[in-house]
């Protein structure tokens, strides 16, 4: 909804569609200022932090996965990864390699559910992907392509797409046989060739000239381009362990919403596909590489619209690099390295497909919960998100009130916010005062 | 004869109470009919995409908020070729992801790949906060529920 003149606006979307979860975006536009920027989440607090106190540490990925039902791996990955650090579990080099196939699977499927059927219908001025598919079905074919490719590899090495079973503390309940991750390598050559030709079609969208200016937020790792582990950094040369990045990203409580705003330093930052190409761009193979000079991208993006382009670039590059961990993988024996349970706090970071995403927690000596915390990207990412609502109103005062909405929306998308995962979602409101 | 396809999906969450009867009532039938698939726990509609592809039947077992009275055990046979035609159902504003049932069935509709028949199994359920149990009434349900796709898998294979 939105209403007043030019100068003086209110855009307000209550239950914005095509995000995870549900929340309300409101704008107040006073004498052709952006006054006032709310994201609003309203979905009921998920209480899953609390749910887990109590219960042994070795349940933690199977509660958290079920945070998400669109990325799952990551939660379970995270909150394995600290447990690991708890405990002070080493996991062997074969897991890592399922572990980090298991992640490009998760990549692969929620990308190209974001990019095909949430995010390309905003520049195809489609309702919807319903919309989408009507005028476009083999277009929409190549999205459910990929997408089925992704969940294929969850089901092979995570037990099923939705929730995958196999994933525990220390690795894996069961190793997957060689035949079965081989059998992965054909579908993963045509998804490949799909996410290049996504990057291709994607890149050929009209684009806002819209320019953030970001504080990108990512994990690093040395040669190569960090899914499953590595250490924060920031293009402003912050380079921490996961423990110190847990102390300096602050986590407050907002009235408005039921979300957690996190800080670091005090300041907004953003993580997730734009971040880590700024961050790690360099390190991608060289067919993403020429796939991002071809579609017109630099060393960094701050385009956030364009973010579409380095999802779709980051669906080609886990294609590339899942089909490198199938040829060398080698079942791990045993299919978990269990550690000795003991008290500790331990810190797990990973990428998720939004970005980075933290767990932390404290287990006693019977290997019970004490203390949890979860930190998932999307709040992580919400001051941004607002401080880019800003950017795009006063640079769109122009627009009619249905095309400033549409706009707000789609750049609130542009970050393929998880509320559910932070709520801890979306309605527009632009009010001119 | 070859084969049937029928998919038997369970849309829900086992975390959240009433909602978990979809995903409870699909997993007794994983295993018991070599022509039937259990596409295992749904999170939303859109995950059929893929899985229901072209089936000769997908049954969906899903909790709802109807009205009925709780554990009321409603079959409903989705019109698959014409399902929405006039464009009278809304959008679900809040929908994860934003896209419900019928829009799925639309989107594999326009790609060719709708199942040939969809059944909604829906059983009226109560309580669906996070982390609560399942309701007395829709535990009760849960027989007739069972009953009601083993029927539908009986008449698709005696009709094949």
């Amino acid at each position: 909804m939105t209403h007043g003149t030019n100068r003086n606006r209110t855009v307000s979307a209550e239950g914005v569609a095509r995000v995870e979860g549900e929340g309300s975006l409101r704008v107040v536009v006073h004498d052709g200022t952006v006054s006032e920027v709310s994201l609003d989440i309203f979905e009921p607090p998920r209480y899953f932090e609390a749910m887990l106190i109590g219960r042994h540490y070795s349940e933690a990925p199977d509660i958290t996965a079920r945070i998400c039902g669109i990325c799952p791996v990551a939660y379970q990955l995270t909150a394995c990864a600290a447990m690991e650090d708890a405990l002070g579990i080493v996991v062997s080099d074969r897991v890592q390699v399922l572990r980090r196939l298991l992640y490009c699977g998760e990549w692969i499927q929620s990308h190209a559910l974001h990019v095909y059927l949430l995010h390309a219908p905003d520049f195809l001025k489609c309702q919807d992907a319903v919309e989408l598919a009507e005028r476009q079905p083999s277009v929409i074919e190549r999205g459910l392509a990929l997408k089925r490719t992704g969940n294929l590899i969850m089901e092979t090495v995570g037990g099923r797409a939705v929730h995958p079973v196999n994933v525990r503390v220390g690795g894996f309940y069961s190793a997957p046989e060689p035949e079965a991750i081989a059998a992965l390598t054909a579908p993963l050559e045509r998804a490949l060739d799909d996410a290049l030709a996504t990057v291709q079609w994607v890149a050929g969208f009209d684009f806002p000239a819209v320019t953030g200016a970001y504080r990108f937020v990512a994990l690093r790792q040395d040669g190569r381009y960090a899914i499953d582990s590595g250490r924060p950094g920031s293009s402003d040369g912050l380079d921490v362990t996961p423990q110190r990045f847990a102390e300096l990203s602050v986590e407050e409580h907002v009235a408005r919403s039921t979300a957690l705003h996190a800080r670091l330093d005090g300041r907004s930052y953003l993580t997730g596909p734009l971040a880590r190409y700024a961050l790690s761009g360099s390190l991608l193979p060289e067919v993403v590489r020429d796939a991002a000079r071809k579609a017109g991208l630099g060393e960094t993006c701050a385009n956030p619209f364009q973010s579409i382009v380095v999802r779709a670039l980051e669906i080609a590059f886990a294609c590339h690099e899942a089909l490198r961990l199938v040829a060398q993988y080698e079942p791990p024996v045993p299919a978990a390295d269990l550690g000795i349970t003991r008290a500790g706090v331990g810190t797990g970071v990973t990428e998720a497909p939004r970005g980075l995403l933290l767990h932390q927690y404290e287990i006693d000596g019977d290997g019970n919960i004490v203390r949890a915390r979860i930190t998932p990207p999307t709040s992580q990412n919400q001051l941004t998100i607002e401080e880019d609502l800003r950017r795009v109103v006063e640079g769109g005062l122009e627009l009619d009130d249905d095309d400033l909405q549409w706009r707000c929306e789609q750049a609130v998308r542009n970050h393929d916010p998880c509320i559910s995962c932070a709520a801890h979602f979306l309605d527009v409101v632009v009010e001119h005062a | 004869m070859s084969p049937l396809d029928i998919v038997v999906a369970g849309l829900g969450s086992t975390y959240r109470g009433d909602d978990a009867v979809g995903p409870m009532v699909a997993a007794l039938f994983a295993g018991v009919h070599d022509d039937v698939r259990d596409v295992g726990p749904l999170a939303e509609p859109l995950d059929l995409l893929g899985r229901f592809d072209g089936a000769d039947l997908a049954v969906v077992i899903d909790a709802v908020r109807s009205g009925a009275p709780i554990g009321t055990v409603q079959v409903m046979d989705i019109d698959v070729a014409h399902v929405n035609d006039d464009g009278t159902v809304e959008p679900a504003v809040t929908s994860t992801h934003g896209i419900g049932l019928v829009g799925v069935l639309r989107v594999a509709r326009a790609i060719d790949r709708a199942p040939r028949r969809l059944v909604v199994v829906a059983v009226e359920g109560e309580a669906f906060e996070l982390g609560s149990s399942m309701s007395a009434a829709v535990q009760a349900a849960v027989p007739e529920a069972f009953l009601a796709v083993a029927r539908l898998i009986e008449s698709e294979q005696l009709c094949a």
